[in-house]
């Protein structure tokens, strides 16, 4: 997929997740993406590593900033003390309507992550993007080893709450 | 009675002290080599005064790596929250220790460097000098953490140096991530003060000062600033509690300062033109010049390797035509670099997002490829949002705090560059058919 490709395909799913009430921040579209690539498999190439706030991309953060230096995207900030939102330009528009065939293909992909991402807050996406990353690559298969490793990993999420993540990503892959 | 502190004279610091073991780093093979190794590649072809070198910046972040612990550590600068989030930090016992590691790692931080730093790193070890460093600071140095009481531990100290972007599938505890945040982190990393002040310095230019003192007195560990759960901006319960480097309220000029320094620097010295072309023609000679094209990638030949040598290359397949590299090699001993044809500018960047993409292909096809050249990088710059502590003991985004930081965007740089003796002529090119080739290029990109 080239670049414009891959373009049309972050800002469309940016598009679908602001149409279901998401806050559309850099750590929303982070997690959507993660979900597009692993569960849509849409061939995006972002390595993801475990970090802070759960599955986290630098290579998709650099390219992020990279549509925003290129006016596909732009930082809106919001009332104090809440965190900017990334929205889609009319340039970011121009260039979705030149792949039509790219996001015909993967429409599918983008509306299934984007009605399980609807308006989630960032806690609850940390909890499931951490779920997804530990499905894929951890050797454990056990559901409750697994949820027990989330909770390890990520000492302040509580054990209902590691459980319930792990059978939600289960029910969408 | 032998000394246990030593200290060296610093342009940017006035002294920096270093204990015995602190030495016995300094004076490894991997940290000296630092000191044939120019901070900012063959800038000072462009600055004459920036022939300043990595081994003086591996003190400087050691230096200001220490100063920003002590000020996130200090009882009086951490929340009962934060304490919660972060156990080590209820363990002041331990605080020498990690202050000792923290120090060490930022120390060896750019030991995997490359002759002539970043200019060549892309093309000759596409996976980053951070895995160099990385492998030096684990197998090199072990026997130099080994004679330490108590030895300190060689795996931490590399996590660190490199920090998570660049340490693949290894994971950080919260505390780790913090720490490697103190060095290399993006909004606050001292490798970043250091280097904008150092390099301003050394430059002779006025971009990149601003008050680090003032800055590293406000910065705070701090919880991660709310963002709205849905499109109404409401609900706060399903928040991410995970702590990350911030500042209170009365440093947020002291970081736009810091912020439109990384932007001025970037844009006027990092990115300037004639630097970005001696790069290419840096990487050109070393392609040609190093046996197979390919650098030594293992430890030994790593630190055989300075600019020392490659500058005594440069200059001795400058005079021999028949020499590899000789072409590039003459160019840089000539000051003859390729020139600048075209910069992206506002108007072309609206109607097709890679102008300078689009002019180097019409331009290579009518001149030779061998003749034109095309820089393109974006996105430098654009993480400028963190937590701030505010005077009411809310945390809020810094985008939501300033408007100076609401209106920095990233850089982007998009030129094109052609050698000399056909600048005229694809000058002219341009002035007739410039705005009909972006268009086209965009055009043609559709599906």
């Amino acid at each position: 997929m080239n670049r414009f490709a891959k373009a049309a395909v972050l800002t469309r799913l940016r598009d679908e997740l602001a149409r279901r009430g998401s806050w559309c921040g850099e750590t929303h579209i982070q997690k959507a993406t993660v979900f597009l690539q692993e569960v849509g498999r849409v061939p995006l190439g972002f390595d993801f590593v475990l970090y802070k706030h759960g599955p986290f991309s630098f290579d998709l953060r650099s390219e992020l900033n990279a549509l925003r230096a290129d006016g596909l995207l732009v930082l809106e900030p919001q009332p104090y003390p809440y965190g900017p939102r990334l929205a889609t330009t009319a340039l970011g528009d121009r260039v979705q309507s030149r792949f039509p065939k790219t996001l015909e293909t993967y429409s599918g992909a983008i509306t299934r992550v984007a009605d399980f991402v609807r308006n989630r807050g960032v806690a609850s996406l940390e909890r499931l993007g951490t779920a997804l990353y530990l499905i894929r690559e951890s050797t454990l298969e056990d559901d409750y080893a697994l949820a027990a490793e989330l909770r390890r990993v990520k000492p302040h999420v509580s054990e209902a709450d590691a459980m319930k993540a792990i059978e939600e990503v289960r029910e969408l892959i | 009675m032998p000394k246990v502190t030593h200290e060296f004279r610093d342009p940017i610091h006035d002294f920096i002290s270093v204990s015995n073991d602190e030495r016995r780093v300094i004076d490894s093979n991997p940290v000296q080599r630092l000191r044939h190794v120019h901070q900012l590649a063959m800038s000072y072809l462009v600055y004459p005064g920036a022939t300043h070198r990595r081994f003086e910046h591996s003190l400087g972040v050691m230096e200001l790596a220490g100063q920003v612990f002590d000020v996130v550590t200090h009882r009086e600068n951490i929340t009962d929250q934060i304490r919660e989030l972060v156990p080590e930090l209820s363990e002041p016992d331990n605080f020498p220790y990690w202050r000792k590691i923290l120090r060490m790692a930022a120390l060896c931080h750019d030991i995997g460097h490359l002759p002539f730093s970043h200019a060549a790193e892309h093309q000759l070890l596409p996976a980053g000098h951070e895995t160099l460093t990385h492998e030096l600071l684990l197998n090199e140095m072990h026997d130099v953490w080994e004679s330490m009481a108590p030895p300190v531990d060689a795996q931490t100290i590399a996590k660190l140096a490199v920090g998570q972007s660049k340490a693949g599938a290894v994971r950080f505890s919260t505390w780790e991530a913090l720490l490697s945040e103190i060095i290399v982190g993006d909004a606050f990393g001292v490798d970043r003060i250091d280097y904008l002040l150092r390099d301003s310095h050394h430059a002779g230019v006025a971009y990149g000062k601003f008050d680090h003192h003032r800055l590293i007195s406000t910065l705070r560990i701090l919880p991660r600033p709310p963002v709205g759960n849905g499109s109404d901006g409401e609900d706060d319960e399903d928040e991410s509690r995970e702590p990350l480097l911030g500042i209170e309220h009365g440093g947020i000029h002291a970081a736009e300062a810091l912020l439109l320094a990384r932007y001025f620097m970037f844009s006027q010295v990092y990115y300037h033109p004639v630097r970005l072309m001696y790069d290419v023609h840096l990487q050109d000679f070393l392609r040609e010049w190093l046996p197979g094209g390919k650098y030594p990638g293992d430890p030994a030949g790593h630190l055989a390797m300075t600019d020392i040598e490659v500058l005594a290359g440069i200059r001795l397949a400058a005079l021999n035509p028949g020499a590899g590299g000789h072409e590039p090699a003459r160019r840089i001993q000539d000051r003859d670099h390729f020139r600048v044809l075209y910069e992206r500018n506002p108007a072309d960047a609206e109607i097709n997002p890679e102008p300078g993409e689009a002019i180097f292909r019409k331009v290579a096809e009518v001149f030779g490829e061998e003749n034109v050249r095309h820089k393109r990088i974006t996105g430098k710059g654009g993480n400028v949002d963190f937590p701030v502590l505010a005077r009411d003991g809310r945390v809020g985004s810094s985008i939501a705090f300033s408007q100076t930081l609401q209106n920095l965007s990233p850089i982007a740089v998009d030129s094109v560059f052609i050698s000399k003796e056909h600048l005229a002529n694809a000058m002219r090119l341009l002035r007739k058919e410039g705005p009909s080739i972006v268009k086209a290029a965009m055009e043609g990109s559709a599906e």
